[in-house]
C-alpha cells in the first residue's frame, strides 16, 4: 500500500516536473471529518472560508494555490471515532477532525495525529487568544495538540411556573444560581422539589427529574457533585469509591422516589427535547449548546420559562457544584505530505478567528474559544452565550487527557446503568467497577 | 478422471482465494489480535519509541530509574553549529542560518517558543511558520516527545546528548519508552476476573437457545407443518408474510418494534383507556427486554427452518401420505410417524447453522436495546463489538475484543461437534442400504 502510494506520488510529481511548475497551478485537496448535529455546520465550513482566505493571501502574495476542501459529517460519536482511528490505522486518515479533546491521548500514543503546535502558531492572532484554559484542555504531555473549535458546560434546568407552583418566589429563582454555587441548595432539594412537582399533580410520575436520555460525559458531573476527581496530581486516573457512590445512589433514590423512571437511559432524543420544552418535565439537565435546539426547532421561550444553574453539589463534605467543559479541537492528522500538514494548520488558525468562530457559537449555541470573540457583535448581542458564558464558564472542568479514559468511562456508565435500572445494588456496581478496572488499567488507576 | 481431478482444484482455485482472504484470515488474525492488548492508543501497525513523562514515571516506578528519568525529561536548547548544520539540512535559508550564527551562537534557551520568537525577529525572517518550527527544532537537546523508530535510534539520540546507559538501562527503556502493543494473555485472565463475564456468557446462552428452541427450529417446524396440510394457494400466502421481517431491512423492522413498544407508543397507547400507566415496554424490565430481543429475532429466524422444511416435507413421497390415510392415520400421527423422522437431517442443519448464526448476531439486539436495560439483554457477541469497534470515547480495544470473539469461536465449534453426535450424523450420511 505505501509502496504503492509512494509510486503514485512519485508519478505526480514527475508529472508536475514534466507539465513545468509555473504553469500548474498547485492544488491541494484537504479532507475534514466532524461529527455534527444540525445547527453544527460551521465544524467543517469554517474550513472551507479559511480555504477561501487562504487562497485569497496566496494570491495577494503573487502565488496560486487551490485548496478544495472535502467535509464528510457523521452523526454519531462512536461511529466516527471508530472510522477515525481505523482511517489512521490505513494511512487513509483525513488530513483535519474535529473531536473531542479526550481523543488527544489515545491518537497521540498511537501516532494518527502530530502536535498542532508544530504547525500553528500559539504567539500569533488569532490563537494567542484563546482562552488559556481551552488551550490546557487541547494540551497533553506538555504540547498543544488540538485547537480549540468549541466549548460548552451543562447545565441543571428548572421549569420556572412548576417552581412557582410549588413555593419558590422570582427572587428565589433569581438567586438560585447563587445557592447553588453556594452549595445551599442541593442533589437533595433537587429530588424532593422534583418530588413535591409530581405530588402537586405539575407534572407526571416520572418526570419530576429527567436526565440526560443517553450515555455521555454529564454523568461524571454527578460524581464531581460528591467530590470525585478524574487524576492524581502525576496524571494517573483516580477513583473515588465515595463519590462514585453518592453519584449511583442519587439516580436510584430517584428512581425509589418515583421522580425518574428507571428505564430512562435509552429514552430517544426527540422525545426527550419534545417533552422538556413543553413543559412535561421540572427539572432536567443537559448542554448550553441545546438551547439552540430548544429555542428554534422546539419554539421554546427559553428566559421566560426556564432558569439554569451549576450541577448542584451532593450534599456531603467533600461536595461541590460544579459543570463539565467538552471542549472540541481541531486536530491535524500525520500525513506523508508535510505541505498538507503545513496548509492544515493554517487553516485551522484562520478558522480560529472570532468572526468566524462566532458564526458556530451562535448557530449551534455553543461558548466562544477567544476573549475578542465577544467584541463581534453577533456574539456579543446573544442573550444567551453572554450569561452562559458569565454563568457556567469559570467553574467548568473538564475530563483528563488520559488514553486510558475511555475504558474508565465505559465501565463508569456500566455501572451506572446497572444500579439505575435495579441490576446490581449500588455497593455491587461499584465494587464490580473497581473490579473490572484494576483489571483492566492496573497501576494506571488509583483507588480512593 | 486424475486430470478432472486437477480441473476441479483449478477451477476452485479462485474461490479458495477468496476463502482464504476473507473466511481464514480474519479468523485467524483474530486469534492472533485475542493475545495481545492492541487499543486505539497502542495502534494496529506498530509503536514508537517515546519520552514523556508517563513513560519516564514508569521508567522511574518499575525499574526505580528516578534519576534518569529526570535527566532524560529536562529539555534545552542551544544554538551551536551542529543545530545550524541541522537547520540547514532541514532547509533553512543560508542568510537566516548566517544570521542567527552571528548574532546568537552559543545561546541556551529553556524552551522552543523562545527560539520561535527570537526567529521571528530576525531580518532574514523564515517565510513560514512551519519553517520556523523546523528550525528552533533543530537546536533541541532533548528527547522529550520525538517518536523514534527503534529502541537503538532513541539511545543513539540519548547517547548523542552525552547521557551514558547501562545495559539494564537500555532494556528498561526501551521496554517503558514504547508505545505499540505487545503479545499477552492478560485478555484471557481479565476475562476471567470479571463478574460481567458469565452474565454476559449466561444472556449468550439464553438468548440463543430461547430463539432458537421456541423460533427458529420450533416455530418453523409448526408453520411448515401447517402450511402443508393447507391448499397450495393460502399456504404460499402465510409462507411469503412470514418472509416479511427477513426482507425489511433490519433498521426499519427494529424502528416498527420500537414504535410499538416506546412509552408513546403503540401499546402505550392501546393501554391506556384500562388504566395501565404508558411506559418504555421494551426497556421496562429484563424480561419485558428479552421478550421483544427473542421476538424480534425469532420473526426474522423463523422464516429460514419454515422454507427448509416446507421443502423437506413436500420431498416426502406423497403414496406414504396416502397409504397412511389408507389405515385411518390422524393428523398427529402422520407428523409423529411420517414427517418428523423424514426431517431429521433438515432440523440438524438448521438448529446447527442458526446456533452459529444467533451466537454471532447481535445486530437487532444492538438496534432494539443495545444490550439494556443495564446490561440485562448484553450478549457476547454485542460485548466483544463494543470493546472492539465502539467505544463512546474512542478507547477501542482491540485486543480485548478479539479475545472474546475468539472465546465465540471455540464456543460454535464445541457447539457444532455435539450436534452432530447427538443427530447421530454419521447415520444421516450413511448411503442408502436399499440402493446397494
Amino acid at each position: 500500500m505505501l509502496h504503492f502510494r509512494r509510486t503514485l506520488t512519485a508519478l505526480a510529481a514527475t508529472s508536475m516536473l514534466a507539465a513545468g511548475s509555473s504553469a500548474v497551478a498547485e492544488e491541494v485537496t484537504i479532507s475534514v471529518w466532524a461529527n455534527q448535529g444540525a445547527t453544527e455546520n460551521y465544524r467543517i465550513d469554517a474550513i472551507k472560508i479559511a480555504a477561501d482566505l487562504l487562497e485569497r493571501e496566496y494570491e495577494a502574495r503573487g502565488e496560486t494555490l487551490k485548496i478544495n476542501v472535502e467535509g464528510k459529517v457523521f452523526t454519531s460519536w462512536s461511529e466516527f471515532k471508530q472510522a477515525v482511528t481505523l482511517a489512521g490505522e490505513a494511512g487513509t486518515a483525513p488530513n483535519i477532525v474535529v473531536s473531542s479533546h479526550g481523543d488527544i491521548a489515545p491518537w497521540a500514543q498511537a501516532g494518527i495525529i502530530v502536535p498542532a503546535e508544530d504547525y500553528v502558531d500559539l504567539d500569533a492572532w488569532p490563537l494567542n487568544d484563546i482562552y488559556p484554559n481551552l488551550l490546557e484542555i487541547a494540551t497533553y504531555e506538555g504540547q498543544v495538540w488540538g485547537i480549540p473549535q468549541d466549548a460548552e458546560s451543562r447545565p441543571f434546568f428548572f421549569w420556572n411556573d412548576y417552581m412557582k407552583a410549588i413555593g419558590y418566589t422570582d427572587e428565589d429563582l433569581a438567586e438560585l444560581a447563587d445557592r447553588v454555587r453556594a452549595g445551599e441548595y442541593t442533589l437533595q432539594n433537587v429530588l424532593e422539589d422534583a418530588k413535591k412537582m409530581q405530588d402537586a399533580g405539575l407534572v407526571e410520575p416520572g418526570k419530576g427529574f429527567w436526565p440526560r436520555p443517553t450515555k455521555g460525559g454529564d454523568f461524571w458531573q454527578f460524581y464531581m457533585s460528591y467530590g470525585g476527581e478524574f487524576a492524581t496530581d502525576d496524571g494517573r486516573l483516580l477513583f473515588d469509591r465515595e463519590a462514585m457512590k453518592g453519584a449511583y445512589q442519587f439516580f436510584v433514590d430517584a428512581v425509589n422516589l418515583g421522580v425518574t423512571r428507571k428505564n430512562h437511559l435509552g429514552t430517544p432524543w426527540d422525545q426527550w427535547h419534545g417533552a422538556l420544552t413543553s413543559g412535561q418535565v421540572g427539572i432536567w439537565h443537559g448542554g448550553t449548546w441545546q438551547y439552540s435546539e430548544w429555542t428554534k426547532k422546539y419554539g421554546l421561550d427559553f428566559f421566560k420559562n426556564v432558569t439554569f444553574t451549576l450541577i448542584p453539589s451532593g450534599g456531603n463534605e467533600r461536595g461541590r457544584a460544579n459543570t463539565l467543559t467538552h471542549p472540541l479541537v481541531y486536530l491535524i492528522t500525520k500525513q506523508d505530505s508535510e505541505k498538507e500538514m503545513s496548509i492544515a494548520g493554517e487553516l485551522i488558525t484562520i478558522a480560529s478567528e472570532p468572526r468566524i468562530n462566532a458564526l458556530h457559537a451562535i448557530k449551534s449555541a455553543h461558548l466562544g474559544i477567544t476573549r475578542s470573540e465577544e467584541k463581534v457583535s453577533l456574539y456579543a448581542n446573544d442573550r444567551w452565550t453572554r450569561e452562559a458564558t458569565e454563568v457556567l464558564l469559570p467553574y467548568a472542568t473538564a475530563a483528563p487527557n488520559n488514553p486510558n479514559f475511555g475504558q474508565y468511562f465505559e465501565v463508569m456508565m456500566n455501572g451506572l446503568q446497572a444500579a439505575w435500572t435495579g441490576q446490581k445494588t449500588v455497593e455491587q456496581a461499584v465494587a464490580d467497577a473497581e473490579k473490572e478496572l484494576k483489571a483492566a488499567l492496573g497501576d494506571e488507576i488509583v483507588f480512593r | 478422471m486424475g486430470n478432472s481431478k486437477h480441473l476441479g482444484l483449478i477451477l476452485l482455485a479462485p474461490a479458495g482465494v477468496f476463502v482464504i482472504l476473507f473466511f481464514l484470515a480474519p479468523v485467524v488474525l483474530t486469534a492472533i489480535f485475542g493475545f495481545t492488548n492492541m487499543s486505539t492508543a497502542t495502534g494496529i501497525s506498530g509503536g514508537a519509541y517515546v519520552v514523556n513523562e508517563s513513560t519516564m514515571r514508569a521508567l522511574g516506578e518499575r525499574f526505580g530509574e528516578r534519576e534518569l528519568a529526570g535527566r532524560l525529561l529536562r529539555k534545552s536548547y542551544v544554538i551551536d553549529e551542529a543545530g545550524l548544520q541541522a537547520a540547514r539540512e532541514s532547509g533553512a535559508e543560508q542568510a537566516t542560518i548566517e544570521e542567527l550564527r552571528e548574532k546568537y551562537l552559543g545561546r541556551n534557551f529553556e524552551s522552543r517558543r523562545q527560539i520561535e520568537r527570537l526567529l521571528k525577529k530576525l531580518d532574514n525572517r523564515p517565510a513560514s511558520i512551519r519553517a520556523i518550527k523546523k528550525i528552533a527544532a533543530s537546536f533541541e537537546r532533548s528527547v522529550v516527545n520525538i517518536r523514534f523508530d527503534s529502541p537503538e535510534e532513541l539511545v543513539a539520540a540519548i547517547e548523542g546528548y552525552g547521557i551514558v546507559l547501562s545495559d539494564a538501562q537500555r532494556q528498561a527503556l526501551a521496554d517503558v519508552s514504547y508505545t505499540g502493543w505487545v503479545f499477552t494473555t492478560q485478555n484471557f485472565k481479565t476475562m476471567m476476573e470479571l463478574p460481567d463475564t458469565w452474565r454476559t456468557m449466561a444472556n449468550t446462552l439464553f438468548y440463543v437457545f430461547s430463539t432458537l428452541i421456541l423460533f427458529n427450529t420450533g416455530f418453523a417446524l409448526v408453520l411448515a407443518i401447517l402450511t402443508h396440510y393447507m391448499p397450495e394457494g393460502p399456504a404460499g400466502f402465510f409462507r411469503s408474510v412470514w418472509l416479511l421481517p427477513r426482507i425489511t431491512p433490519p433498521v426499519l423492522y427494529v424502528l416498527m418494534w420500537k414504535w410499538l413498544a416506546w412509552d408513546n407508543g403503540f401499546l402505550s397507547r392501546m393501554l391506556e383507556p384500562l388504566g395501565i400507566a404508558p411506559r418504555n415496554w421494551l426497556l421496562d424490565t429484563p424480561a419485558n427486554a428479552w421478550t421483544f430481543v427473542i421476538l424480534i429475532n425469532g420473526f426474522v429466524g423463523a422464516s429460514m427452518g419454515m422454507l427448509i422444511f416446507s421443502s423437506a416435507i413436500k420431498a416426502i413421497p406423497q403414496p406414504l401420505f396416502h397409504a397412511s390415510e389408507v389405515d385411518g392415520a390422524s393428523r398427529w400421527q402422520q407428523i409423529r410417524h411420517i414427517i418428523l423422522p423424514q426431517l431429521r437431517w433438515p432440523i440438524l442443519f438448521i438448529t446447527s447453522y442458526q446456533t452459529l448464526s444467533l451466537l454471532t448476531s447481535f445486530e437487532y439486539i444492538l438496534l432494539a436495546t443495545d444490550g439494556g436495560p443495564g446490561g440485562a439483554t448484553e450478549v457476547w457477541a454485542l460485548a466483544a463489538y463494543k470493546k472492539a469497534l465502539s467505544n463512546y470515547g474512542g478507547a477501542l480495544q482491540y485486543g480485548y475484543g478479539a479475545a472474546m470473539s475468539l472465546v465465540l469461536v471455540v464456543i460454535g465449534v464445541v457447539l457444532s461437534l455435539i450436534y452432530l453426535r447427538l443427530f447421530n450424523f454419521k447415520a444421516l450420511t450413511e448411503s442408502p442400504k436399499i440402493e446397494q
